[in-house]
């Protein structure tokens, strides 16, 4: 997600940059499975004894099919361990492109509202920027990503540079007028997606088409219609000529000089030769997702950097962060059966947070959004139902009532006891340290999944819901365990202060000036927004500024 | 309507000049319809786990539940021949006796309650034979798992055949564009997918 930004933006700028990738390189024709139809699905789409045998923790994801395994690691080869009564569920594919081919998409921006919120309440450092430093960097990457979405004029949530939103239902926009009345505090809008509705000449340009509405985007998109590293960023730095792509290869160590403190390259191994290689450069960027770029860094230490490389404040591997999801609810609503939806949208409306902002809340800090959608049942209800014979048949093919689905996700506080570190003896096949996490939510957490749990069930009579299900008892909800949100950051956060924080306010390290982590370690506080537009605005300010001090020479 | 299918026959246009590898890639994987005969089922030979007995009675049940009306069936969408494989390559041992043993367990159940054995009924026979038995499974009189899962595969098995997602149902493999909202007289039948 990240790193494709650094390559791009650095390739661009007339640097060349070696792409080093831990796993394979990526062929849209072998690897996507976007052209499957349903009667060509592996046993109905069903996992196999030994899909829960190869991937015990990854077949979990909502994004695990028979037909989108290839995209997710097999936990056996790559091990990790979770502190004593902790749990961490942690998703993950090891390819080129990285997460970014099997993300939601969701792509919201953070707003000044969510940069100035740990100073405000004290949880965490302050942030090192404001809206207004990222605000240029959220329009450059909307505009070459490609974002669908509505303007609303919203302080919670800055509007962007947007391509046309997908329409709501006829019972999303019921829904909506329901809600807003009933909570004059709520907004319900369009889900922001980084799926082209009206592709610009730059994205054609890069070979990549209009969404086409089918919403198989965890299968790969050979149309390239939705953003991805190896649909956009990639063929971009590509193109220029700088660019070269080293897969296969697991770095595990940032090498410095002991003379200078200066970062000189990284030592990787093939991961199926078992090999060991330096590679070495001028500037360093860690883009290896959260958890993987702070095991590199811990692993780097030295005698001058005994905890790890860059961390002389002793936050690395501090902070762990997710969104903590959940809250779930669903309802029938009442109405609008004449009326139908065409085609698959990728895509669903979006809540903004309201709790201590629009609206008070008891128990906690920060907020949450909702994600949801509400369609016309189709035939899946016909598994479990009464009826055989031509009426059971005939009810079938009528669509069934509007049902609409929402999920909260909610901000995370950071931690310093929420932490990564290198287990003392266990090593995978290569010989590395593996992961152990130590992660707990605390109150803010808990009192704020009892909270949603509320809002959902009122949300839902409110709009004269019924068959209303929610998934938790409000006094007894717990968060789902951390990783489950699959935004797992901040491990090596800004700040302004080298004392408390890892990186700067250009992601660059304070201990290692040519040395950039731009990949969610970097992340001072979580926001409940889905965070990789952040990911994306971060990254490639941080490559452009790495690349002026190349350019003045300071680098 | 015609408006739709003109915005995705032009969609469709724009992308083969657009996006060359990819809408090449994409016909080249499954993009023209299949013609295939409807695959044969209840056939006096087996080769699966389910033994040809078994396999007629799958096929009797199957049908019954979802029986041919202007659009093909459960045996027509090759819903039998979807459950011996799963059978065959996907169960566990575990699994494999659960259905062994519903299976037996179903006609013995439907032999007692209508004096006769189910495969060879008539159609209108075995309607009102199942039909009879599944009121009683969903009312709660009668618990029976093995059905519950029997007619949950079945189901599942045709709504994602060829005839059951494009025929019966209606199936757009690249729709080209999102609507929220359109008449459901334009497109009354449930989507498949």
């Amino acid at each position: 997600m990240s790193g494709g930004w650094v390559a791009k933006e650095l390739c661009e700028q007339g640097f060349k940059v070696a792409v080093i990738e831990r796993g394979r390189a990526i062929e849209a024709t072998k690897d996507y499975t976007d052209f499957i139809d349903p009667w060509d699905m592996e046993n109905l789409n069903e996992k196999t004894d030994q899909d829960r045998e190869e991937y015990p923790i990854q077949s979990h994801v909502y994004a695990f099919q028979s037909y989108t395994k290839q995209f997710w690691v097999k936990d056996k080869e790559h091990p990790y361990e979770t502190a004593e009564g902790t749990d961490f569920t942690w998703f993950r594919g090891y390819h080129e492109g990285g997460k970014s081919i099997m993300w939601a998409r969701q792509s919201y921006r953070m707003s000044e509202i969510d940069f100035e919120a740990n100073k405000k309440d004290g949880h965490g450092v302050d942030w090192p920027v404001r809206y207004a430093d990222i605000a240029p960097w959220y329009d450059y990457v909307e505009k070459f990503a490609g974002i669908s979405g509505s303007t609303e004029g919203l302080d919670i949530l800055p509007d962007g540079v947007f391509q046309p939103p997908h329409d709501l239902t006829c019972a999303e926009i019921d829904f909506r007028d329901k809600l807003e009345t009933a909570f004059p505090g709520r907004r319900l809008i369009p889900g922001r997606v980084a799926n082209l509705t009206e592709p610009t000449q730059e994205q054609m340009d890069l070979g990549r088409g209009k969404c086409q509405a089918r919403n198989h985007c965890y299968q790969g998109c050979s149309f390239g219609a939705y953003f991805s590293s190896n649909s956009a960023t990639l063929p971009a730095a590509r193109r220029t000529g700088n660019m070269t792509l080293i897969p296969d290869t697991a770095v595990h160590k940032v090498i410095t000089d002991p003379e200078t403190g200066k970062a000189i390259g990284v030592e990787a191994v093939d991961v199926e030769t078992g090999e060991s290689r330096q590679i070495t450069a001028r500037v360093v960027f860690l883009n290896a997702g959260t958890i993987p770029t702070t095991m590199i860094l811990l692993n780097s230490a030295t005698e001058q950097a005994p905890n790890g490389l860059g961390n002389s404040s002793g936050q690395l591997g501090r902070n762990v962060m997710d969104h903590h999801s959940g809250a779930r609810g669903s309802a029938v609503l009442p109405g609008h059966l004449d009326k139908h939806t065409f085609g698959r949208r990728p895509n669903g409306f979006y809540i903004p947070r309201y709790r201590n902002h629009t609206e008070e809340a008891e128990g906690f800090v920060r907020g949450y959004g909702y994600q949801g959608g509400a369609t016309r049942d189709r035939w899946h209800g016909a598994m479990g139902s009464k009826g055989v014979g031509e009426d059971f048949k005939a009810a079938n093919r009528a669509p069934g009532p509007w049902r609409i689905n929402v999920v909260a996700f909610g901000e995370v506080l950071p931690n310093e006891n929420n932490r990564i570190r290198l287990h003392e003896t266990k090593t995978d096949q290569w010989g590395f340290p593996i992961p152990v996490m130590d992660v707990t939510y605390g109150d803010n957490e808990r009192n704020m999944v009892r909270q949603a749990n509320r809002d959902t069930r009122a949300m839902l009579e409110a709009a004269g819901g019924t068959d209303i299900w929610t998934s938790d008892d409000p006094e007894t909800a717990e968060p789902a365990p951390p990783g489950i949100g699959i935004h797992e950051m901040g491990t090596a956060r800004m700040g302004r202060d080298p004392e408390t924080s890892v990186l700067n306010e250009w992601n660059q390290s304070w201990d290692v000036p040519n040395l950039f982590v731009t990949d969610g370690s970097f992340m001072t506080s979580a926001g409940c927004q889905n965070p990789s537009l952040t990911y994306m605005a971060f990254s490639a300010r941080a490559a452009n500024h790495a690349a002026e001090l190349m350019k003045n020479g300071s680098l | 309507m015609s408006n739709l299918n003109m915005n995705r026959r032009s969609a469709m246009a724009s992308l083969l000049a657009l996006s060359a590898t990819g809408a090449l890639a994409a016909c080249g994987q499954g993009g023209s319809p299949q013609t295939d005969a409807p695959a044969e089922v209840g056939s006096e030979t087996s080769s699966g786990f389910f033994t040809a007995s078994e396999m007629a009675l799958i096929a009797a049940l199957a049908q019954t539940i979802i029986p041919a009306t202007e659009t093909g069936g459960a045996v027509e969408a090759g819903v039998p021949d979807t459950l011996q494989e799963m059978a065959t390559t996907w169960a566990n041992e575990g699994v494999q006796q659960f259905w062994r043993t519903g299976l037996t367990t179903l006609d013995a159940s439907l032999i007692e309650a209508n004096g006769a054995p189910f495969t060879p009924m008539s159609a209108a026979e075995q309607a009102t034979a199942l039909g009879a038995y599944d009121a009683q499974v969903y009312d709660g009189e009668v618990d029976d798992g093995f059905y519950r899962a029997f007619k949950a595969t079945v189901v599942r098995a045709y709504y994602m055949s060829e005839i059951g997602a494009a025929d019966e149902l209606a199936y757009e493999p690249v729709p080209g564009e999102w609507i929220g909202c359109v008449p459901l007289s334009e497109f009354p039948k449930t989507w498949a997918t």
